[in-house]
């Protein structure tokens, strides 16, 4: 399988546990794009300043600190962080099963698929089945990078789906979004209002359609493609000056372990 | 003009001009040059031995035009050793490689001060016996700079398992070297990593170091030139002279020593004089010879 895993551990419930890697359900692929120096068109670099003097900061003189207040800050350092993150686990312990469909879309954040491992792939067509015919979904806690996620595990085409949910505390009350008026129990509505609605109700009627999501595509997405794509064909793209030495550049494996030994040697 | 022949080793070498001060506002005549690459060389030559040299030449001393002569001149003596060495795709030359006091003083007699010498050997050109991290400071910084990276840099490498010895430039710089001499070594490797340290210094000390090689990047910084670490490249060889006011030398120091100079704030103590150069290698020895003997690998690539 050619999908590479963001993650790779266990799902689990009661005695069962499948080897599974998790991968991306969307990739909205925002195009980016540097920003350049207009001058030589070389990429520029963000670097953290003192406001007082312009004078670059470096990393081992940066702090994080929480805004208390005006100009007041609580001052916390990378290793009290570290001491709150969960421990890192391996396995989505399914603790609980729901119906997918109580659940307000609101508290939907982000959408995964999970892939069986070598050696997992009976057991994982073994839930697959479970759940699409109970029609259930498996909430589970589970442990991605630094944080604690809440997610749900549901059947699709034969795979499992995973989509991340947010927190009780993160989702707004719907208190006062909607209108005073409109509490109004239905009963109160005036004859008017009952002729206004049946006739809006026609209409709507008349646009019914079936979801088909592949009508829709982000309109501005394609015309910067296209854009560049003309503007590539026309004339060759602007080269920036080598940069020697420009930023921590190398192996991405090199880059770790010298990052790493940097922050040894500098702990000392 | 005075010209002496003296006999070495049964080869016969006419000197000339021995009394010409090729230091003037210090005064050091030729014959003392010659005198103090004679002393040094037992310590010098295996540094020398097979690399293609490339002379910086002071015909008229040091407050006067030089070249660089890579080159060996066509009227040297039959017993010169030289290698083949092809620049840049060109037509290949004959560069000189002294291996012996004889063709040392000889290339001295031609007033080649400052011996350079590519990190590789002429007989494998492409595989470098060491990495090298170049520090060369931009005014107003000097070797208090330079000596703070080169130990940072000591403590980074011995992170990563690598074993690092340093000399001075002979200037204000320093050069720090990670022995490496394995036969699968390249430069691509060792320029790799050697940017990869340097980008990562300069991001944890941005005020002290740059990896940029431009001009107003490297002012009051430490600039890491990494790129020294290039088969076409060549590095002032170790107990070379350099064309200083005075005739200073690049010389091996131990971390212990450096520390010292960081910690007294003295960085007269490491400038390396001829005489100072000369005690101090007849009485330790080559402090500098692990480079060419201590095997290691680039962890990471």
């Amino acid at each position: 399988m050619a999908v590479r895993g963001m993650w790779s551990g266990t799902i689990s419930f009661s005695l069962v546990a499948i080897p599974v890697y998790l991968v991306k359900a969307v990739e909205p692929g925002r195009i980016s794009f540097r920003l350049l120096h207009t001058r030589e068109y070389s990429p520029l670099a963000r670097r953290m300043v003192c406001p007082e003097d312009g004078a670059a900061v470096g990393w081992d003189e940066i702090v994080r600190g929480y805004e208390a207040g005006p100009e007041q800050f609580i001052v916390v350092t990378d290793e009290e962080l570290a001491s709150l993150s969960p421990e890192r686990s391996r396995t989505i312990e399914i603790s609980e099963f729901i119906d997918l469909a109580d659940v307000d879309p609101v508290y939907f954040d982000r959408p995964y698929y999970l892939v069986p491992a070598k050696g997992g792939e009976k057991a994982y067509s073994l839930l697959v089945e479970v759940l699409r015919r109970a029609n259930k979904a498996g909430l589970a806690k589970f442990v991605f990078g630094e944080r604690e996620y809440l997610v749900a595990v549901s059947s699709r085409d034969g795979a499992l789906a995973v989509i991340t949910l947010h927190y009780h505390d993160a989702v707004r009350s719907e208190e006062g979004m909607a209108p005073k008026e409109a509490m109004a129990p239905k009963e109160a509505m005036a004859a008017a209002d009952e002729a206004e609605v049946e006739r809006i109700n026609g209409v709507m009627k008349a646009m019914l359609g079936e979801f088909d999501p592949a009508k829709y595509a982000d309109s501005r997405k394609h015309a910067i493609r296209e854009l560049l794509a003309s503007k590539a064909h026309a004339q060759a793209p602007v080269e920036a000056p080598a940069l020697p030495g420009e930023e921590a550049e190398g192996p991405a494996d090199l880059v770790a372990a010298l990052e790493e030994s940097m922050r040894q040697v500098k702990a000392r | 003009m005075s010209r002496r022949v003296v006999e070495i080793n049964g080869r016969r070498l006419s000197l000339a001009n021995l009394e010409k001060d090729l230091y003037p506002s210090y005064g050091f005549t030729k014959a003392r040059i010659l005198e103090y690459y004679r002393r040094i060389a037992p310590y010098m030559l295996p540094h020398l031995q097979g690399r293609a040299l490339t002379l910086k030449r002071y015909p008229d001393g040091v407050a006067k035009e030089f070249f660089f002569e890579k080159r060996c001149p066509s009227h040297r003596p039959e017993w010169v050793k030289t290698a083949q060495v092809a620049i840049n795709g060109a037509e290949p030359i004959f560069a000189c490689v002294a291996e012996d006091l004889e063709t040392l003083l000889w290339a001295e007699n031609l007033a080649s001060l400052e011996l350079h010498v590519p990190l590789a050997r002429a007989a494998t050109p492409d595989r470098p016996d060491a990495m090298v991290f170049d520090l060369d400071p931009g005014e107003p910084a000097g070797v208090p700079e330079s000596a703070k990276v080169a130990l940072i840099l000591r403590d980074l490498l011995s992170r990563m398992g690598l074993e690092s010895m340093g000399k001075t430039s002979g200037k204000k710089g320093l050069h720090v070297y990670v022995p490496l001499n394995r036969t699968e070594a390249t430069f691509e490797q060792t320029k790799t990593f050697s940017r990869a340290v340097a980008g990562i210094l300069q991001r944890h000390y941005p005020d002290l170091v740059t990896a940029n090689m431009a001009k107003e990047e490297r002012r009051s910084k430490v600039f890491i030139n990494w790129s020294q670490n290039d088969a076409k490249k060549t590095m002032i060889c170790v107990y070379s002279l350099r064309a200083e006011e005075r005739p200073s030398v690049s010389f091996p120091f131990t971390w212990d020593e450096l520390e010292d100079a960081v910690r007294l704030a003295d960085p007269a103590l490491l400038k390396v004089l001829h005489d100072e150069a000369v005690r101090r290698a007849e009485e330790r020895g080559d402090r500098f010879r692990d480079v060419l003997s201590r095997a290691q690998i680039l962890p990471h690539l």
